[in-house]
């Protein structure tokens, strides 16, 4: 995948299993942003294939996202719909959908469900965003950054929501330059770093696959010291250009 | 469909509720109206001849601002992005867009006539269904340009700019703001190459009833609106902060081609000639040329053709006449703007009087003589006659009137040589050639 001479995603060979919750790691400009607009067919790879659910993203858009839910960065919704109109639009635009106050209530947005869309704050249009992207019932949700902006309360819930989507057999694909948030969620995870992925494993497993020998502090081995160790330079998720 | 159809209200509903989209969508064509209205209302009925412009403002205000406008500042925030990860093809999205755009540019011309009507007592449409099927092939055209400027902008700044290179030479020099006759030569050919020119034209047959189908309006509009929103479509883009492809140029061309075809077609096959300008030639008309017309060989006044009564006197001397004489009065083709294209209708309505061996026909004559008379004063009467004497073939020909019970359609030479006639009578009249 590239934009015009700048190569974005090189080599990208992985597979989610249902049910997993999965992150991509990387620093803004890794690369992350791009690989998840591939699977949602916001973009399309130079070369090679993309599957969900047995379906080629390409050549089956519309039935892929029947079934994908997705939260994405840079979206956004017009500043006088509100909530309640929100979800009921989204909806009316699926086979299967979720009822809109159940949703509201799940994502506590029933109080500000007739407030225009530009009177909501950060985390309230962030939680409207994670529930249109629930609204279809998906069987494949996609996060990009999804705590990016989140007071730590809101983070919180967020991280609770995701663990629920586990236990209701939902696959969830999530992009995050939070490692502990990495560590703490994502059953596997993949690390990620100008185009390319160079590590796929459980959080435990590429620790102790590329920290085994070194010098650890108080708190053990860590996905930072990992990637040092991949990448050659330290952890620094917001020194570079977003991708 | 049922998202569709919810998007579609969707976006109905947000326009009534912004503030903006009500100013440029219905307060600046009201302000055009007040603004006509104060030029144009000593003539009567007020604005009439107007109309056709007044609607093509409004739809042009609507497709190639309101429309592109909130289209790129929905792209810019990200609006689009999220509703590309619907499982919908984003295209039947922007055709939401684009139906919600018809009604509230219908909408607000409704608005204009209803206006227009209560404040200066400009007609309805002599043609409804005509005016409604114009207002919708108008604003379909110009939402297929409106399209390429929101693929062109980049932000909304630049759709202002944009719209307003479309928008002010068709109002200047276009025929939009403008009226035709009032434009130079160069001007009014020059006109020919853009679509508002067509859309007046087109808008103005549904309005005053013109004579002519306006075909060839319809047919230049929909050429221009579909290579423009092929053009569009093609270059469309979804995504905020991306810019236009560096080989987008070519398409760019084809839209622009379009009109240049268009516009030479017209030129060259007397197109531009028949719309607007009319008649407008008569007052190029010289003494020495009204001098040389002889009227011999005219038939007589009481002779099967081209038969003139003598002066009927205020009330008309025959029952029921008045109601003929109101009829003539009111009748639109006679009151378009142009006084040589409404004189020469006059004249034709009066020859297919004759053709029809109408009962009252020799009557409707003096009637439309008498009409002609009191519209325009004698001496540019007698150039408007001798206009429709020297060239007879220019202009548009009535061939059937159903306002006053003439439903057959005649042939248009028939009619054409019958106006002729009557016009040699009239002139004759007035310049002391031939006495009542």
């Amino acid at each position: 995948m590239s934009y015009g001479s700048l190569v974005a995603l090189r080599d990208v060979d992985l597979e989610v299993s249902p049910g997993e919750v999965f992150g991509l790691l990387g620093a803004n400009g890794a690369g992350k942003t791009t690989a998840l607009e591939c699977v949602l067919g916001l973009r399309k790879p130079d070369f090679g294939k993309i599957e969900v659910n047995g379906m080629n993203v390409a050549e089956k858009l519309g039935s892929v996202m029947e079934i994908v839910g997705a939260q994405i960065q840079g979206a956004s919704l017009q500043d006088r719909i509100t909530p309640r109109r929100a979800l009921g639009l989204f909806a009316s635009f699926y086979r299967h959908a979720s009822a809109v106050m159940p949703l509201a209530q799940r994502f506590g947005l029933e109080e500000k469900l007739d407030a225009p869309f530009d009177t909501l704050s950060t985390g309230q249009r962030q939680r409207l965003f994670l529930a249109l992207a629930l609204v279809n019932d998906p069987r494949l949700v996609v996060l990009d950054e999804p705590t990016a902006g989140l007071d730590p309360r809101a983070r919180r819930d967020l991280h609770d929501l995701i663990r629920s989507m586990r236990s209701q057999g939902r696959t969830v694909l999530m992009s995050t330059h939070d490692l502990n948030e990495a560590a703490s969620l994502c059953d596997r995870v993949g690390i990620i770093d100008s185009g390319r992925l160079l590590a796929v494993g459980t959080p435990a497993s590429i620790i102790s696959s590329f920290c085994a020998d070194s010098a650890v502090g108080p708190a053990g081995p860590s996905l930072e010291e990992a990637f040092l160790r991949l990448t050659g330079r330290p952890w620094s998720p917001g020194t570079e250009t977003e991708s | 469909m049922k998202g569709l159809w919810r998007h579609f209200l969707l976006t109905l509903e947000l326009n009534i509720r912004s503030r903006q989209a009500i100013v440029y969508g219905y307060l600046v064509p009201v302000i055009f109206l007040v603004a006509f209205g104060s030029v144009f209302r000593a003539q009567t009925p007020a604005l009439l001849a107007q109309m056709g412009q007044l609607l093509t403002i409004t739809i042009l205000g609507g497709a190639c601002f309101g429309m592109p406008t909130g289209l790129v500042a929905e792209r810019e925030r990200g609006i689009w992005r999220r509703y590309r990860l619907l499982p919908m093809p984003t295209g039947l999205l922007v055709g939401s867009i684009l139906a919600a755009r018809v009604v509230i540019v219908a909408s607000a011309a409704l608005l204009q006539v209803v206006l227009a009507h209560s404040l200066y007592g400009t007609p309805f449409p002599a043609h409804p269904a005509q005016a409604i099927a114009g207002v919708v092939l108008v604003t379909a055209s110009f939402l297929g340009m409106g399209l390429v400027i929101a693929a062109c902008a980049n932000d909304v700044p630049a759709v202002q700019a944009l719209g307003q290179c479309i928008f002010l030479p068709m109002i200047m020099i276009g025929g939009v703001g403008i009226p035709l006759a009032a434009l130079p030569a160069w001007a009014q050919r020059f006109s020919g190459f853009m679509p508002g020119r067509y859309a007046v034209d087109l808008l103005q047959r549904g309005y005053d009833g013109t004579p002519g189908d306006g075909r060839f309006s319809a047919a230049a509009l929909a050429v221009m609106g579909a290579a423009a929103a092929l053009c569009g479509a093609r270059l469309f883009r979804w995504e905020p902060g991306r810019r236009l492809r560096a080989g987008s140029w070519p398409l760019l061309l084809g839209a622009l081609v379009s009109w240049l075809c268009v516009g030479t077609y017209a030129s060259r096959s007397g197109h531009l000639d028949a719309l607007g300008s009319g008649d407008s030639g008569y007052m190029d008309i010289t003494e020495e040329q009204m001098a040389a017309i002889s009227y011999e060989n005219l038939p007589g006044d009481s002779e099967f053709v081209s038969r003139l009564s003598k002066p009927l006197g205020k009330a008309g001397s025959m029952s029921g006449l008045e109601n003929i004489r109101g009829a003539i009065a009111e009748w639109r083709p006679g009151q378009v703007a142009d006084p040589g294209q409404g004189a020469r209708n006059l004249l034709c309505l009066a020859g297919v009087a004759d053709v029809s061996e109408d009962p009252h026909e020799g009557e409707i004559a003096r009637m439309v003589f008498d009409d002609l008379r009191q519209r325009d004063g004698d001496r540019q009467l007698e150039r408007i006659l001798a206009w429709v004497i020297l060239y007879p073939d220019q202009g548009r020909c009535v061939t059937t009137v159903p306002e006053l019970g003439l439903r057959h359609q005649f042939r248009e030479d028939i009619v054409r040589d019958r106006a002729v006639l009557y016009a040699k009578k009239f002139l004759g009249r007035l310049r002391g050639s031939i006495r009542d």
